[in-house]
């Protein structure tokens, strides 16, 4: 449990280094940082496959993807548009509402729920594939149309038109 | 189930298509693709209705007739295509393939029985339309428009995902079944997780269909896109996502109508006045198209609203009445814009005189969309209101009566331009293609069709 909160502590501490840096490449950085304590999180709750696939997709593929682009873009002060403090405002106390709600609803729920607790080993790949692949099997198999659709979504924004060239 | 596999396929042929550069064959075996899906569900219609594959997907009278307008809507709209995606660029078997996929993805979202499947249905037709939001890759509108879409699409998605997750954490369930017996098995003891849930999905579902507060998407989207894509946008993916709307609400939250039904209203009340009061600003028909568009989804609301035996086809009848007129307001929209290089009013100018047949079919679709007795578009709003009039919601028919005369106003500016309105100079008269005159011909029948007679489509639930 110790380690948990703190794990928890560090979570939350890197997720608002991440909003409240200036300097965007430092921020994506933090972003990094949070993804991982997610990755130890998930290994905590005994859930291997999200913990892999959040260390490979969302820590490598994803943040590095970003990284990128930030580079690309060259953000600086003079580029950043600049925000109306009644825009701040709005947008402090809609966030805050949403937090109510949701804090609101998970206040309330009782731990010895069986999903909370729920089968501890229910998170190995091997438990998972064969629920994906026996009762999940449809929404699997229809996945491989978005993932084409994806794909030759990017080719065609991406590919040179002939006419053009 | 044989209609999904069959388009998804066809997605597939059409990419190979492409590859052998066989131009010529793509709009035919789109077409011949589409009609063999129309049989596959017209073929389900005799058959029981049960969960399929551990109760991922079901075809009920519902899920065929809605998919079925949706085939039906996306063949007419691939008509008007000819000749339209060869002047954006070379390749047009990617576009073609990329509106079967998405229309994959609305039969899916109609036929949904398990939240994965709304999920993953909901994102092949959203992805497919993002990109499809973007093809004009010179064009600045074009590419904010795809952006926009993304970056919504990708939130409210969020919005969506979030709310499967906490009715998830409270009934251990994807499965709509499952979702229902536990409302039903515990009345008293709801978890609050159940309730915000519900939130979540009203807040989704209402990005998906357009409803403000969550519609400032919509009008950037719609006229920023390639007229044919909004109207693909504003009529198959509107109507699917309804579809989806009403069958969560009806089959699983109906028992919990006193928490959501005062969130609704306020959405529905906004809705109807943002969307008409912004379309009576436009002077661009293409934007008031978009705002009115805003508008209809609050009418269609009034049927989740107001559940009941009737919900389904008054939804269903307000989906065919609305889209088949758009798709003659959107078509008309391209052969303007094509000959007077213009979407605004003006450019409607004396139409009346120089194209009869097209002033004739976009006045039919406008007063439809106006609500006007002996259109189609009449009966949907009689219906919709009467299911509002059974659960006494008296002051939303009063506001909602106050819109629908906002809303003549603005169609009627249309055909005051059309028919009372002489052309500039220099604007020289067009022949209407023959595959517009058979999509609108049709449409115009279709319109008249339901206004005068209904029963043909109330029948079918």
């Amino acid at each position: 449990m110790t380690i948990f909160y703190f794990v928890a502590f560090l979570s939350i501490f890197f997720a608002l280094m991440t909003i409240f840096t200036k300097n965007p490449v430092h921020s994506v950085l933090y972003l990094v940082i949070t993804f991982f304590t997610f990755t130890i999180h998930y290994i905590l709750l005994n859930a291997q496959f999200l913990a892999v696939v959040n260390f490979i997709v969302y820590m490598g593929a994803i943040m590095v993807l970003f990284l990128f682009v930030l580079m690309l873009l060259n953000l600086n002060k003079d580029t950043e548009p600049m925000k109306s403090n009644l825009v701040k405002i709005m947008g402090t106390i809609a966030g805050m509402c949403l937090i109510a709600t949701v804090l609101g609803a998970l206040k309330v729920i009782e731990t010895n729920n069986g999903f909370v607790t729920g089968n501890t080993d229910f998170g190995l790949v091997k438990n998972l594939g064969k629920i994906l692949f026996d009762e999940f099997l449809l929404p699997f198999e229809l996945s491989s149309i978005l993932l084409l659709t994806a794909m030759v979504g990017a080719i065609l924004l991406a590919k040179k038109d002939k006419k053009e060239a | 189930m044989a209609a999904i596999i069959t388009l998804s396929l066809l997605g597939i042929v059409l990419l190979y298509i492409g590859l052998y550069k066989a131009k010529k064959a793509l709009l035919p075996t789109t077409l011949i693709g589409l009609l063999v899906a129309l049989g596959f569900e017209i073929c389900d219609w005799g058959k029981e209705a049960v969960p399929l594959f551990h109760g991922m997907v079901i075809f009920d009278h519902f899920a065929l007739s809605f998919s079925i307008l949706c085939i039906l809507l996306t063949a007419l709209i691939l008509l008007l295509s000819k000749a339209y995606f060869s002047a954006i660029s070379t390749n047009i078997a990617e576009y073609y393939c990329l509106i079967v996929f998405s229309l994959t993805g609305a039969l899916l979202v109609n036929a949904y029985h398990n939240f994965a499947i709304l999920f993953i249905g909901i994102e092949i037709m959203s992805v497919a339309l993002y990109i499809l939001a973007g093809i004009r890759r010179k064009d600045l509108y074009s590419n904010e428009a795809s952006l926009k879409y993304f970056i919504m699409g990708a939130f409210s998605t969020g919005f969506l995902l979030f709310g499967i997750t906490l009715l998830y954490g409270a009934t251990g369930t994807f499965d709509l079944s499952g979702l229902r017996q536990y409302v039903v098995d515990t009345p008293q003891g709801i978890s609050p997780l159940f309730y915000a849930g519900i939130l979540f999905m009203l807040v989704g579902l209402c990005f998906k269909v357009g409803a403000a507060p969550f519609h400032f998407w919509v009008p950037d989207v719609y006229d920023g896109s390639p007229i044919l894509i909004t109207t693909y946008m504003s009529t198959v993916v509107k109507v699917a996502s309804f579809a989806a709307f009403l069958r969560l609400f009806d089959y699983v939250f109906a028992a919990l109508n006193d928490f959501w039904t005062p969130i609704l209203l306020a959405v529905i009340v906004i809705t109807l006045f943002v969307g008409n009061i912004s379309a009576l600003m436009q002077t661009s028909f293409k934007r008031m198209l978009a705002y009115s568009s805003v508008a209809h989804a609050g009418y269609m609301l009034f049927a989740i609203l107001s559940l009941g035996a009737n919900s389904a086809s008054g939804i269903f009848v307000y989906a065919v009445a609305y889209s088949l007129s758009s798709v003659v307001g959107f078509g008309t929209l391209i052969l303007v814009k094509k000959y007077n290089g213009s979407d605004q009013f003006i450019a409607f100018n004396g139409l009346g005189k120089s194209n009869p047949l097209l002033a004739v079919t976009l006045t039919l679709a406008m007063l439809s969309l106006a609500g006007i007795p002996l259109t189609a578009g009449f009966i949907g709003k009689f219906m919709m209101f009467t299911t509002a009039m059974n659960d006494y919601h008296i002051t939303l028919l009063l506001l909602a009566a106050v819109n629908a005369i906002i809303g003549v106003f603005y169609y009627l500016r249309v055909i005051v331009h059309m028919y009372f309105k002489s052309a500039e100079e220099g604007t020289t008269p067009f022949v209407m293609p023959l595959n517009f005159k058979m999509v609108f011909v049709i449409a115009a029948i279709l319109t008249l069709a339901v206004g005068i007679y209904p029963q043909c489509l109330i029948g079918l639930f």
